[in-house]
C-alpha cells in the first residue's frame, strides 16, 4: 500500500510535466485560435486583436499557464473556443464511443493476436507461423487511413455488405446491431493495427521461454505438450504479453485519430483532430489531461499486475 | 493454491478490464424514429462551430451551413448572385439608396411557434451590435447606419435598423446601397434570432449561455441532437413558410473529405456539403457508380497568389512575376478541364468583367526582373500541403526567369497569420467569389486588412470607395475598370485562375440545386426523399 501511494505520488510531477509541455509546446505553434478565425476570408487586425483580448491571449504565457492550472484545480477544464461548451461535457460526449471502437478494436486484437503467436512460437514450422508472419507484415507496414480506405472500398463500395461512415444510420442513436454494422470496419482497421505487435510480442517471449531447459526438463519429464506451453511456458510469458495489451488501454482513451476522422466516428481522436486544426487549446489541454491521466493510471495497473502475476516483480516491473 | 487464484485474478482483472472498457463505451441510447421516417444523411468534411450563428469562430462555410438550416435568412442566393424571396417577400431601395426596406413574409415563425417579426430583426441587430456583446464578424455590420468601423453600435447614433411595422423592416446605410449587393455580400451573417426567448440572458453571455446547445431558430430545419463537431440531427420544419421539407430527419455527419464520395457510393450519404462537389479525377468512378455527374456554369473558386508588397516592394518584381507564371497550364494541372486563367478577381462573365490586363510572357518578365531592384534573394512561398503541387509549378515558373523561391508548406492558419505578420513573401490561396465586383478587392486594402502588407493604401481606399459610392451601372462599371487598371499595373496579388465544380446528382433525394451551396445557402425546402 505504501509503495502504490509512492508510486502515485511520483506520477503526480510527471502529470503536471506533461501539462507544461503540451501547453508551452502548443502555444509555441504558429498561429493562434484568432489567427484560425476566418482564415481564408477577409479577418480584420482588430477583429484577430480583440478576440486574442478576449480569450486572454495578450497574457503572459506563465500567466495563462498558471490561470489554467488553477481551474483544472477547481476541475473545470475550461470552455471551448470554438463550441463554446464545456470541454469536461464535450470530452465526455466523445470518450464512450472511442472506448467502444478502440476496445472492441484492441480485444478483437488481443483474441486473435494471442493465440496465433502461441501458435506461432510452439510449431515454428507450421503454416500458423507464416500466418503470424504474414498478418505481423501487413500490420506493421500498412498505415490506417490506407486500411480505413481499403476496407471502405472493398466491404462498402465494391460488396455493399457494411456502412462506410459514421455511428448509426441515422443520427445519434438506433438499434444495437445497426451499431454493430457501423463499428465493425473502423473497429477491425484498429484490431489490425494492433495486432502485428500482440503476436510478435506473444511469439518472441513463448518462444525464447519454450528454449529455456526447464521447458527441456519438463519435457523430459514426460509432461503432455499442452502443459508444457500453457503451464510452464505462457505463463513465463505473460508479463511482456500482458505490457502490450495495458500499453494498448490509453489508447482506448485517446482515441484512434485516423480511423475516426476518415469513418466519420465520434470519438475522442476526431474531437483532439478538429481541435488542433482550428487551434483550439482548452479542448487539447482537456484531451491532454484525460490521455495523461489515463496512461499515468496505466502505468500503476500495470505494477499492480506484473506482482499478482510473478510475486517476485518489485515495484517499477524490475524483478 | 493462493498463488493460483492471484494469477487467475490477474488474468481476469485484465480481461474484465478490456471488456469493460469496450462496452461502457456504447452511449446513451435513445428511441429509434418509428414506422416510416425518412432520414436524410448528409456529409461533411470539416466540422461547424457553436450553434450560435453570431459566434462562429473559424467564420467559415461549413458552420454558414448549418446556421442556414436551423436559422432563416433574408433571401436565398443563387450561384449567378440572383436573389430570391425567403423570409422577406420583397425588398425595394429607399431614401435614395441609403436604405432597404424589407417586406417580411407573415407566415414565418421561430421553432416555439412565435411569429417572426421585423421586430425580432431589429432586436436581432440590436443585440448583436451592442458593444458588449462578444460576437464575432460584427464587422458585417458595419455598413449599417449607427454604427463605428467595426460594426459595433456607435454611442449617441441611432441604429440604422427599424421595424415600420410587424412586415416591414428598414435598414439605413452609410453610403447608398444596391439591396442586391447588400443580400449577396451579407445574407449569408444575417441570421434572425427568437430575441423573445434570450431576453433573460445578460448581453455579455449571449454567445456562450446554454441555449445555443438546443437552439431554437426559425429556418427549415429544427434542432433535434448534436455531438458537437461530429454529428447534428436536425428535424424537417413542417410550417417552414417557403415549404416543408420532403424528409423527417436529416443527419449530418462530419467525415474526412477522403471518404465523402466513397460513402455516396456506398449509399450511406444522399448528398454531401458543398453541392456534392467532385474532382475531375474522381469523375470516373461516381460515373461508375450509375451516377450523373453535371459541371456548374458559374465558377466557385478563384486561386490567387498573394504577395507581400513591402517584402516586394518594387511593383517591376510583382509585374514579372504575373507575367512569368503560366496561369494556363497551372489551371490545367490543377483542375483539368474546369478552370479558366484569370487576369483580374472579378468573377468572368457578369457585368463587370473586364478583357485581362496580364498574359503569360517570360521574355519580358525575366526583361521586367532584370531592370528591377531585384538582388538575387530567395523569396518564401507558403502553401498549404493540398496545394504543394500548385506550389511547385509556381516556383518552376518563377525560376526560369531568374526568381529564387523555397517553398513553405504549412497550415492554412498558419499561411493567413504569416502573411498577416509579413512573414512570407507569397502564398497561394483560394476564395469563394460572388458576382459582385468588389467581393475580393473591397475588404483587402484597408489599414485594419492589408493582408498584402501594401506600403501605400490611400489610392487603393480612393478607388474602391468611387466605386462603392456609385450605384448607377454604367459610371460604376467605369470606376470598376479604373481601379482593375491601377491593380493591374501595382500587381498587389496575383490572380490566377477561377475553376467550376462537378456536382453529383444525388440518387435517393430531389429538388437539391447544387450550385447555391457555394453561396452557403440549400433549398432544404425543396428537398425530397422518397420513403424507404
Amino acid at each position: 500500500m505504501k509503495q502504490l501511494t509512492r508510486r502515485s505520488l511520483s506520477a503526480i510531477p510527471v502529470f503536471f510535466g506533461i501539462t507544461l509541455l503540451v501547453f508551452f509546446m502548443m502555444n509555441m505553434a504558429p498561429a493562434t485560435i484568432a489567427d484560425a478565425a476566418g482564415a481564408g476570408e477577409a479577418s480584420s487586425a482588430a477583429m484577430r486583436t480583440a478576440l486574442e483580448a478576449e480569450l486572454g491571449f495578450d497574457k503572459p504565457l506563465p500567466l495563462r499557464y498558471l490561470s489554467w492550472l488553477g481551474d483544472l484545480l477547481r476541475g473545470d477544464l475550461g470552455t471551448s473556443y470554438r463550441t463554446g461548451q464545456s470541454v469536461s461535457g464535450m470530452i465526455a460526449q466523445r470518450m464512450g464511443p472511442s472506448l467502444l471502437l478502440t476496445g472492441t478494436g484492441v480485444l478483437a486484437a488481443v483474441v486473435l493476436g494471442v493465440p496465433l503467436g502461441i501458435l506461432a512460437a510452439w510449431k515454428p514450422g507450421s503454416g500458423w507461423k507464416r500466418l503470424a508472419g504474414g498478418l505481423t507484415l501487413f500490420s506493421f507496414s500498412a498505415p490506417g487511413f490506407f486500411l480505413s480506405l481499403l476496407s471502405i472500398d472493398l466491404f462498402s463500395v465494391k460488396l455493399g455488405w457494411l456502412p462506410a461512415a459514421g455511428m448509426y444510420s441515422a443520427g445519434v442513436s438506433g438499434s444495437g446491431s445497426d451499431l454493430l454494422r457501423h463499428l465493425l470496419l473502423p473497429a477491425g482497421v484498429v484490431c489490425l493495427g494492433s495486432l502485428g505487435n500482440l503476436i510478435r510480442q506473444t511469439q518472441s517471449a513463448l518462444g525464447e521461454v519454450l528454449s529455456e531447459d526447464y521447458i527441456r526438463t519438463a519435457r523430459a519429464k514426460g509432461l503432455g505438450e499442452g502443459a508444457v506451453v500453457w503451464k510452464h511456458g505462457f505463463r513465463s510469458a505473460l508479463i511482456p504479453v500482458l505490457t502490450t495489451v495495458l500499453n494498448h488501454i490509453p489508447h482506448f482513451i485517446g482515441g484512434s485519430m485516423v480511423v475516426e476522422r476518415i469513418f466519420g466516428w465520434p470519438g475522442m481522436g476526431s474531437l483532439l483532430f478538429t481541435s488542433v486544426n482550428s487551434r483550439d487549446y482548452t479542448v487539447i489541454m482537456g484531451v491532454t489531461v484525460v490521455v495523461a491521466l489515463a496512461v499515468l493510471g496505466m502505468s500503476l495497473l500495470m505494477d499492480l499486475v506484473y506482482r499478482l502475476v510473478d510475486p517476485a516483480v518489485t515495484w517499477g516491473g524490475v524483478p | 493454491m493462493n498463488k493460483h487464484w492471484k494469477r487467475a485474478g490477474a488474468l481476469l482483472l485484465t480481461l474484465a478490464l478490456v471488456l469493460g472498457l469496450s462496452c461502457c463505451g456504447t452511449p446513451e441510447q435513445e428511441t429509434a424514429p418509428e414506422g416510416e421516417a425518412v432520414n436524410l444523411n448528409y456529409g461533411l468534411s470539416n466540422p461547424w462551430d457553436a450553434l450560435m450563428p453570431y459566434y462562429s469562430l473559424s467564420g467559415s462555410n461549413y458552420s454558414r451551413i448549418i446556421y442556414d438550416k436551423l436559422y432563416d435568412r433574408l433571401a436565398y442566393i443563387q450561384a449567378d448572385g440572383t436573389c430570391l424571396p425567403r423570409a422577406a417577400k420583397s425588398w425595394e431601395s429607399t431614401e435614395d439608396g441609403r436604405a432597404i426596406l424589407f417586406t417580411l413574409d407573415e407566415r414565418a415563425a421561430f421553432h416555439d411557434g412565435t411569429p417572426v417579426t421585423a421586430q425580432h430583426w431589429v432586436e436581432t441587430i440590436q443585440l448583436v451590435t451592442d458593444p458588449a456583446c462578444g460576437i464575432l464578424g460584427q464587422n458585417s455590420f458595419a455598413c449599417l447606419a449607427g454604427t463605428n468601423e467595426l460594426g459595433a453600435q456607435a454611442a449617441g447614433e441611432t441604429l440604422g435598423a427599424e421595424a415600420v411595422d410587424d412586415t416591414h423592416l428598414k435598414l439605413s446605410f452609410k453610403t447608398p446601397m444596391i439591396p442586391e449587393e447588400f443580400l449577396v455580400e451579407y445574407n449569408r451573417d444575417l441570421y434572425v434570432l427568437p430575441t423573445h426567448l434570450l431576453q433573460d440572458i445578460p448581453v455579455e453571455e449571449l454567445v456562450t449561455d446554454g441555449f445555443w446547445s438546443k437552439p431554437v431558430g426559425s429556418g427549415p430545419c429544427k434542432f433535434v441532437s448534436e455531438v458537437s463537431g461530429s454529428t447534428l440531427v436536425l428535424e424537417a420544419n413542417q410550417d417552414y413558410p417557403l415549404g416543408a421539407p420532403g424528409f423527417d430527419t436529416m443527419t449530418i455527419t462530419v467525415m474526412d473529405k477522403a471518404n465523402l464520395l466513397t460513402a455516396l457510393i456506398a449509399g450511406d450519404l444522399d448528398y454531401y456539403a458543398f453541392g456534392a462537389n467532385v474532382s475531375e479525377e474522381n469523375q470516373p468512378a461516381a460515373l461508375e457508380a450509375g451516377f450523373e455527374v453535371v459541371a456548374d456554369e458559374v465558377p466557385s473558386t478563384f486561386y490567387e497568389l498573394m504577395l507581400n508588397n513591402t517584402s516586394i516592394a518594387d511593383k517591376e518584381i510583382r509585374q514579372a512575376i504575373d507575367k512569368a507564371i503560366d496561369k494556363t497550364l497551372l489551371c490545367q494541372q490543377a483542375t483539368g478541364s474546369l478552370g479558366s486563367a484569370a487576369t483580374s478577381s472579378i468573377l468572368p462573365d457578369t457585368p463587370y468583367a473586364a478583357p485581362g490586363h496580364g498574359s503569360y510572357d517570360p521574355a519580358q518578365a525575366q526583361k521586367l526582373l532584370e531592370g528591377s531592384s531585384y538582388d538575387g534573394q530567395t523569396y518564401t512561398l507558403a502553401c498549404t500541403s493540398a496545394r504543394s503541387s500548385i506550389a511547385a509549378l509556381l516556383q518552376q515558373d518563377l525560376e526560369a526567369i531568374g526568381l529564387k523561391v523555397e517553398i513553405e508548406t504549412v497550415d492554412s492558419a498558419t499561411l493567413f497569420a504569416g502573411m498577416s505578420d509579413g512573414l512570407y513573401d507569397m502564398a497561394v490561396a483560394s476564395h469563394t467569389p460572388t458576382a459582385l465586383p468588389l467581393w475580393f478587392t473591397g475588404s483587402r486594402f484597408t489599414q485594419d486588412n492589408n493582408i498584402f502588407q501594401v506600403q501605400e493604401l490611400a489610392p487603393y481606399a480612393k478607388l474602391i470607395s468611387a466605386v462603392k459610392a456609385e450605384t448607377q451601372e454604367q459610371p460604376r462599371m467605369d470606376r470598376v475598370d479604373e481601379l482593375e487598371q491601377y491593380l493591374a499595373d501595382q500587381v498587389p496579388f496575383v490572380p490566377l485562375w477561377f475553376s467550376a465544380s462537378l456536382r453529383i446528382q444525388s440518387k435517393t433525394v430531389s429538388g437539391i440545386d447544387y450550385p447555391a451551396s457555394t453561396c452557403c445557402n440549400e433549398n432544404v425546402w425543396q428537398w425530397s426523399k422518397a420513403a424507404p
